[in-house]
């Protein structure tokens, strides 16, 4: 089989580190005793006090226990709202925007708290997916954090002043001559826009500055050179059969990655086995994003070599059109073999190729035009009939700011939604410039690096607390509706310059201004008030725009002048957009800052991604002798002064190439998002005025030989499939050790033989062996179920008489389409209750997720493709788990699921150490509710109160879901409460269960369609569909736990794996 | 060392006697259950001399008015009453007629032997208890006092028994041991005092151990209740009363709780709710002015116009005070036939005003206006989901299967325990209603009901963890 034993996770699990095996063992057990006495010793030291406390506390409890419970009111409305019943949730069409990001979404409401969010299935960008930052943006309501009142910035306070006296105070600044400029991330609201024209209107000299912190103004450049069009093309990946990336992390951060992974899940579509629609996607990069992982072949290449690449990629395909190439520096062979071989399938594959590129350099953004002009691309792949609006800034506009005001030139700046001093490569330059302006105003929801220098704050509502429309793309609305009462005492940004401006477009004088504005925005257009309660209700509005003619008029002959020179410093390094925190802007949302980095798996901040080599024995290497993860580093960027940065050793870097996420490093994002990772903005180039991701001059100094505190990895926690039974002995042994030591090993050539060895948890199979491999697949599957069957006790029989009458519930996991983005985590996360643990809880393998998407590695060592694998409660029909409990917490229900009693659960954690997922979490301390002593509270950021313990924090919790306390297992429940939901639905209507009435959590949040759940006995079911494709299998199926969890075996497209 | 060890065996015996002939008692299906069964269940509807009716019928002679029918109609009856009459039974219709539309409350939790031993408690009510009958119809209220509990005397009667059989084995023990000591010739031969064989270690072994068990049982069963309140019955901040509301005016439960219908929560009535039939009705049977303007007062409507007030959040309250004393000082007089306010009436003005405000304000809320703080009667634990559209709509349950005779309560009290042994009983016995279309999967199932046998919440999962738990 293709992928027996050459599957891994980590250079651990390769080289079998014995320490890393002792801990991961000891998983449920605390790792270090001497840690935790530490620990507790701090927070009790030198506490008689708290010791009387305890004490006093026992005992009045138990005195309070034995008394009358106390009385708990019942508040009825007073006059009850029509749509509200209380215990029944509510859902609101809405959208999720934060500069460029965009996600149409459905708020769900209860009793008037907004408390989770969907995807809206209605959109024609996103079909119903979200992303984590999305799914995050609920909790990003309930922060403590966030601006309570508007005023006057003094002493660094914040003096409390009322809406009107902040008016007039500004008002009072403005005169109709002063210069004023007003600072923002891109906008997408054409009502904001018409309120900045207001604005405009009475201070003529007023001037909107956009800029993105990860810009594409180039692109912008670039398509305006050569089409005429200042925007971006909109993106068809679905319609593509061959995808060149260049740095482009589409999937993950670039222009819209919802819409695009959306897409790019079409074209992996392997139902029709005989038939797959499978794309081929290459990346060239240097690092490790998120769609470089999930390519099928990547091409690795310096930072400043790109443009080079893109070049050489477009004379290769130039040289097949008969178009003119490009006088061009040569290319390093094995990667200038490569583009000449991807050039040919992008010929072959013509208007369905698509070259795509995150290059801020307009040269190059001309050269990816030109390729797809020549393979006919613009039509198809690409089309400008409906462009996207999802990147405005201009990187020039916010330079020419930044010298405005140094001499002197502006008179009021306003910052909305911005955060140049934090988000720019010369922020502190900008910080300084702006003492230079009289009259500062920062409109955000919480304080940031830039508007605590302001003057005044008017803060403006959240997303969720706000009227609003959206303009992504050409022909595609969006809205924005409120689904709760303003929490503070904040005002719409939007509102806020309407007033400033004295504008009659607002009625002051109406309940909701703003409302009424965005209103009469649309009245006219949609033609009456219905129609404009329809597409608030529906959330998105689709029209019909004209027919474009857009021409190329490129000059080929031009190409390629003014591309990036390559660097010859040793080392470059590469910067990407974070996942989860994005620019910065989400850093104080504990949701996204614990969420592992979908590749490098590290949560809490950010790291040097470094090369590993593996030395093709038994030991890895990396640049000057780090031999371990989290060590620090010093290194100069740029030619500045030495920084000390934490390392990770990352599979698939480029030899002399650095990678590092930007969004990290914050100082004044709040307690959560302050003071984790590192700021990479001030080390960004600069070339022609446009930010450059990249610095080609990198100086690696020597590690200073100390560790990241607590580093937050999670990549070696609840590893499974370490032990095996020694054939020979009969004894349990470690399969790996095994693996590593015996005569049988021969080194890389005979693949690794890591902790995955021979054991059915990951298979792929290059697409041209597909049916060699589903044949293989195939008798593997009937081995085990032969295995299976050697049982003293009667399986059928139950299945026959219990799982097989009403519902048995089964989960599909597509690996195919699975990107790794972490959607589903984040929307189990809010779903479940799941707490936050924080990032020393993280460090000691504590964290809490219920759902954990799995990395591996296949291929080669330097250059491999990657497998995510969401892994979850399995819900076995013949559970390890439940065996072993002492008191029964923890069994099995009639339709097949592993049910989990926390209240009967007493801690013994015997399941989770019997769980060969390892999938079941324990909570070491009391991670949602506010205990009384503080050492059962996780300390998760520098705040006061613990997290979780704030009641603002606390409305977030979904009340259908029990709050787990201190020393209790859970897991995942295959969210239960969403079946009984949809099971009593259909009683109180009077019919079966219907396919799709019940979808969990983690598959509605899924942007690609990668989750589906079902129930196995409705023969007719999407899911029995499914797991009717060969591809089908079980995670360790040959064990007999009898998962419930069917996954799909990876395709990948290409035939060169392992050659490499 | 002989003897004490023979002690430690006798008493030994005894107790384990004791504790058999205990358990023997209430092993059995008996009319002393059924007292109990019939004091919890059905009491507070059939009168407990049995011979005169209340709400429901005497039950002297239930069994021969039954008698034409097989015994297990009358467990049906029972069981789901309006059930039985929707079937047409000509017995349950007669029943209907003469007593509709009050409906006996639904007890699908009662056994068959069950409601074996509450015929037997009311048989023997009849048969012997003329005396006992006569003092629960004097209203003295509570139970016969003279008379003995039966399981109670047959309890002091065998505990009487054994001491005897103790004592007299402890003599028989001490004159043996008198004997032996004879026989031996040790010198100065003892009788055994009963002082000695108290001091035994072997007799004090036995007391801790006893002690030890009965408390450890006594710990476990109050833990166990730990939470439980079952007949709480809290004041509410307003007397309303759900006998003259669902009892005298038949008013549908569901018309004020809707949320029974369509939600997990049955939803106490927002203010608006009560003015539905309050804007008309302005003054209370029992209480007059004194309760209703509590509705009145919470949101603003105005009885002397019939207008809700506007701005009335905002109104200083004493302005507030003027118009509700306004209101109560008016139907006073009318009432009493008087032109003006005499001093009892002011006085009666102030006393009600003062108790509309302490009833509608608290440290946080100084104004009248505003939702009413209810007392939470029934209180389930935040790890239990529990649903009412699922047991009143899909499981068709009567509010009184749970909540008991509502409608004649003046006060709401918890009427049951609301345990999880409670929960897991019901779901055990009910039948679940499997013409809904929804089981249609359950082949089993229908195939087990066809076969004449009961198909229960439990058998579709009911008494799994995770109906409830998650």
């Amino acid at each position: 089989m293709k992928n027996k034993g050459q599957v891994w996770v980590s250079d651990k699990d390769l080289s079998n580190d014995a320490q890393w095996r002792h801990e991961v063992r000891r998983e449920n057990i605390p790792s270090n005793v001497a840690d935790v006495v530490a620990d507790a010793n701090e927070m009790l030291s030198g506490n008689r006090r708290d010791f009387l406390k305890m004490l006093g506390f026992s005992l009045s409890a138990a005195v309070v226990a034995s008394c009358d419970i106390p009385v708990k009111k019942a508040l009825p409305y007073v006059v009850k709202p029509e749509n509200i019943v209380p215990g029944n949730a509510v859902y609101y069409a809405s959208s999720f925007v934060t500069g460029s990001d965009y996600c149409p979404v459905i708020v769900k409401t209860r009793e008037g708290r907004p408390i989770k969010i969907e995807g809206n299935p209605k959109s024609t960008m996103t079909g119903g997916g979200t992303s984590a930052r999305a799914q995050a943006m609920v909790l990003s309501l309930y922060d403590m954090y966030r601006l309570r009142h508007p005023g006057k910035l003094e002493d660094n306070t914040l003096k409390r002043m009322s809406w009107e006296d902040l008016d007039i105070a500004i008002s009072g600044k403005l005169t109709a001559n002063s210069n004023i400029r007003i600072v923002t991330h891109t906008t997408m609201s054409p009502s904001l826009d018409k309120a900045f024209e207001a604005f405009k209107q009475k201070y003529p000299n007023t001037e909107v500055v956009t800029y993105d912190p990860v810009s594409s103004t180039a692109m912008l450049l670039a398509n305006e050179k050569d089409f005429g069009q200042r925007v971006i093309p909109g993106y068809r990946f679905d319609k593509a059969d061959v995808v060149v990336s260049f740095n482009a992390d589409f999937l993950g951060t670039w222009i819209s990655p919802v819409e695009f992974a959306h897409q790019y899940a079409k074209k992996r579509e392997t139902q029709d086995f005989d038939r797959p629609q499978v794309l081929k996607h290459i990346h060239v990069e240097n690092g490790m994003s998120l769609t470089g992982s999930n390519a099928d072949e990547r091409i690795l290449v310096k930072p400043s070599q790109q443009g080079i690449a893109m070049a050489h990629l477009y004379n290769a395909v130039a040289a097949r059109k008969g178009a003119v190439s490009i006088t061009v520096p040569p290319i390093e062979d094995e990667a200038g073999k490569a583009l000449k071989a991807a050039a040919v399938e992008l010929v072959k594959a013509g208007a369905k190729g698509l070259v795509v590129s995150s290059s801020n350099n307009v040269a190059e953004q001309q050269i990816v035009n030109a390729i797809n002009h020549l393979i006919g691309a613009y039509g198809t792949t690409l089309d400008f009939n409906e462009a996207s609006y999802q990147r405005k800034g201009d990187d020039r506009a916010i330079r020419a700011l930044l010298n405005d005001m140094k001499s002197g030139k502006v008179d009021a700046l306003f910052v909305h939604h911005a955060n140049p001093v934090y988000d720019t490569p010369f922020g502190t330059a900008f910080g300084e410039a702006m003492a230079k302006v009289s009259l500062k105003v920062g409109i955000d929801t919480n304080a940031n690096e830039t508007n605590v220098l302001c003057d005044y704050l008017a803060p403006d509502h959240h997303m969720l607390e706000s009227w609003g429309d959206v303009h992504p793309k050409r022909g595609v609305y969006s809205f924005l509706q409120p689904t709760i009462n303003p929490l503070f005492d904040t005002r719409q940004a939007g509102e806020s310059f309407l007033t400033w401006a004295g504008s009659d477009l607002l009625d002051t004088k109406a309940e909701q201004p703003y409302y009424e504005f965005v209103k009469a925005n649309w009245m006219d257009r949609l033609g009456g008030q219905a129609a404009f309660d329809a597409v608030l209700e529906s959330g998105v509005y689709t029209t019909k725009e004209a027919a474009l003619e857009v021409p190329y008029n490129g000059d080929n002959n031009s190409l390629g002048r003014g591309i990036t020179k390559p660097g010859n410093s040793e080392y470059e390094i590469s910067f990407l957009e974070s996942i989860g925190v994005g620019n910065g802007a989400y850093s104080n949302n504990p949701w996204l800052m614990e969420m592992p980095d979908p590749v490098t798996r590290c949560s809490w901040g950010n790291y040097l991604q470094v090369p590993i080599h593996f030395d093709g024995v038994n030991d890895f290497t990396s640049i000057k002798g780090i031999h371990e993860d989290g060590a620090i580093l010093n290194v100069a960027i740029g030619g500045g002064e030495e920084q000390a940065l934490p390392v990770f050793r990352q599979f698939g870097i480029m030899d002399g190439t650095l990678s590092m996420t930007l969004g990290y490093g914050r100082t004044m994002a709040g307690p959560v998002g302050s003071d984790f990772g590192h700021n990479m903005y001030p080390f960004l180039q600069e070339a022609d005025g446009l930010t450059q991701y990249y610095n080609d001059s990198v100086t690696v100094g020597e590690p200073t030989g100390e560790k990241e505190e607590h580093f937050a990895c999670v990549q070696y926690h609840h590893t499974f499939g370490i032990k095996d039974v020694d054939k020979a002995s009969g004894e349990v042994i470690n399969a790996d050790e095994a693996a590593l030591v015996s005569d049988d090993w021969k080194g890389i050539t005979s693949g690794f033989q890591g902790a995955l060895t021979d054991r059915s948890i990951v298979y792929y199979t290059p697409l041209h062996e597909k049916d060699e491999f589903a044949k293989e697949l195939h008798e593997k599957r009937e081995e085990a179920e032969h295995l299976n069957q050697q049982t003293l006790y009667p399986y059928d029989k139950y299945k026959e008489e219990l799982y097989d009458q009403g519902h048995h519930w089964e989960l599909y996991i597509d690996t195919n389409k699975c990107t790794g983005c972490a959607a589903c985590t984040i929307s189990c996360m809010a779903e479940n209750n799941v707490p936050i643990v924080g990032k020393k809880e993280v460090s000691r393998h504590h964290e809490m997720t219920w759902l954990r998407i799995d990395r591996y590695y296949f291929g080669s060592a330097k250059n491999p493709n990657t497998f995510y694998q969401p892994m979850m409660c399995q819900q076995c029909d013949n559970a390890p788990c439940e065996n072993v409990c002492p008191v029964n917490a923890t069994n099995h229900s009639s339709e097949g699921i592993n049910q989990m009693a926390y209240n009967r659960c007493i801690g013994t954690r015997y399941c989770a150490n019997n769980c060969p997922y390892k999938v079941r979490r324990f909570n070491w301390l009391d991670y949602t509710t506010a205990d009384l002593f503080r050492p059962n509270e996780p300390v998760v950021a520098q705040e006061e109160l613990p997290f979780g313990a704030d009641s603002l924090f606390r409305m977030i919790l979904n009340p259908d879901v029990t709050v787990r306390s201190r020393g209790v297992i859970e897991k995942c429940s295959f969210c239960v409460q969403r079946i009984q939901e949809g099971k009593l639905n259909a009683k109180m209507e009077g019919r079966r269960l219907a396919d799709g009435d019940v979808k969990t959590a983690c598959q509605t949040a899924c942007p690609t369609g990668a989750i589906v759940f079902g129930d196995q006995n409705d023969k007719e079911s999407k899911l029995n569909k499914l797991k009717e494709s060969p591809l089908t299998y079980y995670v360790l199926e040959e064990i007999d736990v009898r998962p419930t969890v069917a996954y799909r075996a990876k395709l990948v497209n290409t035939e060169n794996l392992n050659e490499v | 060392m002989a003897e004490k060890r023979f002690i430690f065996r006798a008493i030994q015996l005894v107790f384990a006697l004791m504790l058999m002939a205990q358990t023997g008692v209430f092993g059995q299906a008996s009319a002393a259950k059924g007292k109990s069964l019939f004091k919890a269940n059905c009491a507070a509807c059939h009168n407990k001399n049995m011979k005169d009716d209340m709400t429901g019928p005497a039950l002297c002679g239930v069994e021969e008015r039954w008698a034409d029918y097989p015994k297990s109609d009358l467990a049906s009856w029972i069981h789901n009453s309006q059930k039985l009459i929707q079937s047409g039974h000509p017995r349950a219709i007669e029943l209907w007629n003469k007593y509709k539309p009050i409906t006996m409350t639904p007890f699908p939790s009662l056994t068959e032997e069950d409601i074996e031993s509450i015929l037997m408690h009311i048989k023997e009510v009849c048969e012997k208890g003329p005396a006992t009958a006569a003092a629960g119809a004097a209203g003295s209220g509570g139970a016969p006092a003279t008379k003995v509990d039966d399981s109670n005397l047959l309890y002091y009667i065998l505990f009487g028994l054994f001491a005897i059989l103790a004592l007299i084995l402890f003599n028989i023990v001490s004159s043996l041991d008198y004997v032996r000591q004879l026989e031996e010739e040790v010198p100065n031969p003892k009788k055994l005092s009963l002082m000695s064989g108290l001091k035994s270690t072997g007799f004090k072994r036995v007391v801790t151990f006893f002690l030890v068990v009965f408390l450890g049982h006594f710990l476990v069963k109050g833990a166990i209740s730990l939470g439980r309140q079952q007949g709480y019955k809290p004041d509410q901040p307003i007397n309303f009363s759900h006998k003259i509301h669902a009892g005298d005016n038949k008013i549908d439960c569901k018309f004020c709780h809707d949320g029974a219908r369509r939600s997990r929560h049955s939803m106490i009535p927002d203010n608006a709710t009560c003015m539905k039939c309050h804007k008309a009705i302005k003054v209370g049977s029992k209480d007059g002015t004194a309760e209703l303007t509590k509705i009145y007062a919470s949101q603003g409507f105005d009885p002397n116009t019939g207008e809700y007030i506007e701005g009335f959040k905002d109104m200083p309250m004493d302005e507030v005070a003027g118009i509700y004393k306004k209101w109560i000082g008016d139907n006073y007089m009318s009432e009493n036939d008087l032109t003006s306010l005499d001093a009892a009436g002011e006085s009666e003005v102030e006393k009600q005003w003062k108790n509309i405000v302490r009833s509608l304000t608290n440290e946080f809320k100084s104004h009248v206006y505003g939702p009413i703080e209810w007392v939470r009667v029934h209180n389930l634990p935040d790890h239990v989901f529990y649903s009412h559209r699922q047991h009143v709509e899909v499981g068709k349950l009567e509010c009184q299967t749970c909540h008991g005779p509502i409608e004649t309560m003046d006060k709401v009290y918890q009427y049951s325990p609301l345990s999880m042994g409670w929960c897991v009983n019901c779901h055990r016995n009910t039948e679940i209603q499997l013409d809904n279309p929804y089981y249609e999967d359950y082949e089993l199932l229908h195939k087990k009901m066809k076969a004449g046998e009961k198909v229960t919440v439990a058998d579709i999962g009911g008494t799994e963890c995770q109906k409830c738990h998650y």
